[in-house]
């Protein structure tokens, strides 16, 4: 085995590459594809919630801004890949610029004023109608286009998509091991003690609220293209709602937690729209939310870990049981240790 | 309509906004204080009063008997799900209390969205008399009905919790629960009180306030979380919330009828987190806290 590459997450990635190649069924691609991106949203929001412990609900700000900036610089005839910068930059900016007296905000402060923020945002977006298209959402979208070659067709989007969700994956499992994410585990743990080891935290934080919300943008950005429309109602409460979903019942506590979060959820909007939506016919976002909060709700009453914390109970069970019968084949160095 | 006039009407509007987001973020800190839990359902209460009671007056009831049932119908339903979903929580934190309530609202607003539909309702008025005048300005009558409540809870409520032995108790187990159970209050059933009757206040406002601002399904979430920056910045008493619901009213009347009616919600909880992030800075003035 050569050093440094970890085989396992390496062989997933590819199998996930590969996958449309070996798959051609356009549903399941389609449906992959709004995992990644939610997936990644869902990422980047249980990092800033459970790792860096802000107590941010600001993700759908960031996605909607940063969607809508792309499709506004786009209409307005900037090349593709420069909109997508325009916004990432923007909302770089906007992001340090609300943040920094943001983030002086504690616990339930924090969440009330950024919970502020998307109502905001929402009735500003909808009042601009001349820019933003108002409530009927931002039409005619140009189609992406890199070095003058039109990228279209679920496939390309499928792995663009999974290559800046993989990608942010990748990211932040290395920022976690690094002076900015060391810092960040020490100061979710006590910040009394962080601080005297002389972390600087409201720099950490800013600096990580900054970089999800960039991440956020470009996931956006990439919604925007593929969707090619955009509106009001892909953001905001429902979104929310999703999104804390997904971190709920993947678990926050792993990165990759979300993730599988995602995947579940998407799969059970997806069954919902197929076979409940025949029996009730005003199916819409909301009565999607109502799903999702019963599901957040039997998941925290009954497995509050997740289901990577449920993996991890499993897992123990297991290694006790192994232990047992370990003990139990090896009876005389147990009598030994037992008098303690 | 002179200058004068127009003031003395968004003044008036800005009052009405104002009792109704007092009364709601004591809704908030009745049950945050006790509970410490923040609980995002409020505003579902206050849309769950107005269309349960749009719902019996459609089916012939009159409009009292159908607005008993409906404060009644939330009560309960405030009460069950403090019972089956928020109190079996292992491991509660803020965080988790948040998302729970964040999911119960979402339930909430799907479950009325799938019964009465997405269309706005309105209910009659209590009293079906014709609008007074003041100065120029007009007052439905229904806008004194409001006034008269939210007074009312103040005053109400004021009295409960200095004047008698319940209210003495809920405050000790706002203060310390711990505390409060070593003296033998029981704290669970303070909770179950809590949440009932901010059910039954959530209610009652939903019903008064529905013949002007119409009931809607998802008529919740904005003035619950306006309620719940009152209530914040208030500092989480009845004084306080009262005095930032009148001041939140007030700048947004003042705004829909000078600025922009499309932004009357944006501009009051912009100025309302700037304050809050200000309120975190110390200023000379202030001198130094103990």
């Amino acid at each position: 085995m050569i050093r440094g590459i970890r085989v396992i997450p390496l062989s997933i990635a590819l199998a996930i590459f590969l996958l449309p190649f070996a798959v051609p069924s356009p549903y399941m691609i389609a449906v992959l594809c709004f995992i990644a991106i939610y997936g990644a949203l869902a990422l980047g929001k249980a990092f800033l919630l459970e790792q860096a412990g802000v107590f941010s609900l600001g993700h759908p700000v960031w996605f909607v801004v940063g969607a809508y900036m792309t499709g506004i610089a786009a209409v307005w005839g900037a090349p593709p890949l420069l909109a997508v910068l325009i916004a990432a930059a923007v909302v770089g900016i906007l992001a340090y610029l609300i943040g920094a007296p943001l983030l002086r905000l504690k616990g339930i402060y924090l969440i009330c004023a950024t919970f502020c923020l998307i109502i905001i945002l929402e009735i500003t977006i909808v009042n601009m109608g001349s820019i933003t298209g108002g409530y009927n959402g931002l039409m005619n979208v140009p189609p992406l286009t890199i070095g003058g070659f039109i990228i279209k067709g679920d496939v390309s989007f499928y792995l663009i998509s999974w290559a800046l969700c993989l990608g942010m994956l990748w990211f932040f499992n290395n920022l976690l091991d690094s002076r900015e994410g060391r810092a960040l585990r020490a100061s979710r743990d006590s910040e009394v003690a962080a601080m005297s080891m002389g972390v600087n935290i409201p720099q950490y934080k800013l600096k990580i609220f900054v970089i999800t919300a960039v991440m956020a943008s470009l996931t956006g950005s990439v919604f925007c293209f593929w969707v090619r429309y955009m509106t009001v109602e892909f953001g905001g409460f429902p979104l929310l709602v999703e999104l804390i979903t997904m971190i709920v019942i993947g678990g926050g506590r792993t990165l990759y937690g979300p993730l599988l979060g995602a995947f579940v959820v998407i799969w059970l909007r997806e069954f919902i729209h197929t076979y409940i939506a025949k029996l009730l016919p005003q199916m819409t976002a909301e009565v999607d939310a109502l799903f999702f909060g019963v599901i957040i709700v039997l998941i925290l009453v009954f497995m509050p870990g997740g289901l990577t914390g449920w993996v991890e109970q499993c897992r123990d069970w297991v290694e006790q049981c192994r232990d047992k019968v370990k003990r139990a084949y090896s009876g005389r160095r147990v009598h030994e240790r037992l008098p303690r | 309509m002179s200058l004068l006039s127009q003031i003395l009407q968004y003044a008036i509007f800005g009052i009405t906004g104002g009792s109704i987001y007092a009364v709601i973020g004591i809704c908030w800190s009745l049950v945050y204080l006790i509970t410490k839990i923040l609980n995002f359902t409020t505003g579902e209460f206050i849309m769950l009063g107005g269309m349960f009671t749009w719902g019996l007056s459609a089916l012939g009831m009159g409009l009292f008997p159908a607005s008993v049932i409906a404060v009644a119908g939330t009560m309960v339903v405030a009460i069950v799900m403090e019972r089956i979903a928020i109190r079996p929580v292992r491991h509660p934190s803020e965080m988790t209390y948040m998302m729970l309530t964040i999911a119960l609202a979402s339930i909430i607003e799907g479950v009325a969205l799938l019964i009465w539909g997405a269309e706005p309702r309105k209910i009659s008025p209590i009293f079906k008399t014709e609008v007074l005048h003041l100065g120029g300005a007009t007052i439905a009558p229904q806008v004194l009905c409001i006034i008269a409540f939210m007074v009312t809870v103040t005053f109400g409520l004021s009295w409960f919790f200095n004047y008698t032995l319940y209210g003495k108790a809920l405050r000790a187990s706002a203060l310390n629960s711990a505390g409060a159970k070593l003296v033998g209050i029981d704290i669970g059933k303070f909770r179950l009180f809590c949440f009932g009757l901010t059910g039954g206040l959530g209610a009652i406002t939903g019903i008064v306030i529905a013949p002007i601002t119409y009931t809607g399904y998802d008529m919740g979430l904005l003035d619950g979380l306006k309620g719940l920056m009152v209530a914040i910045v208030g500092g989480w008493t009845i004084t306080g919330t009262v005095m930032a619901g009148l001041a939140l009213g007030l700048l947004e009347g003042f705004c829909a009828g000078f600025i922009s009616s499309g932004f009357k919600d944006v501009f009051p909880l912009l100025v309302m987190v700037i304050y809050l992030i200000l309120s975190t800075y110390r200023f000379s003035w202030e001198g130094r806290k103990a």
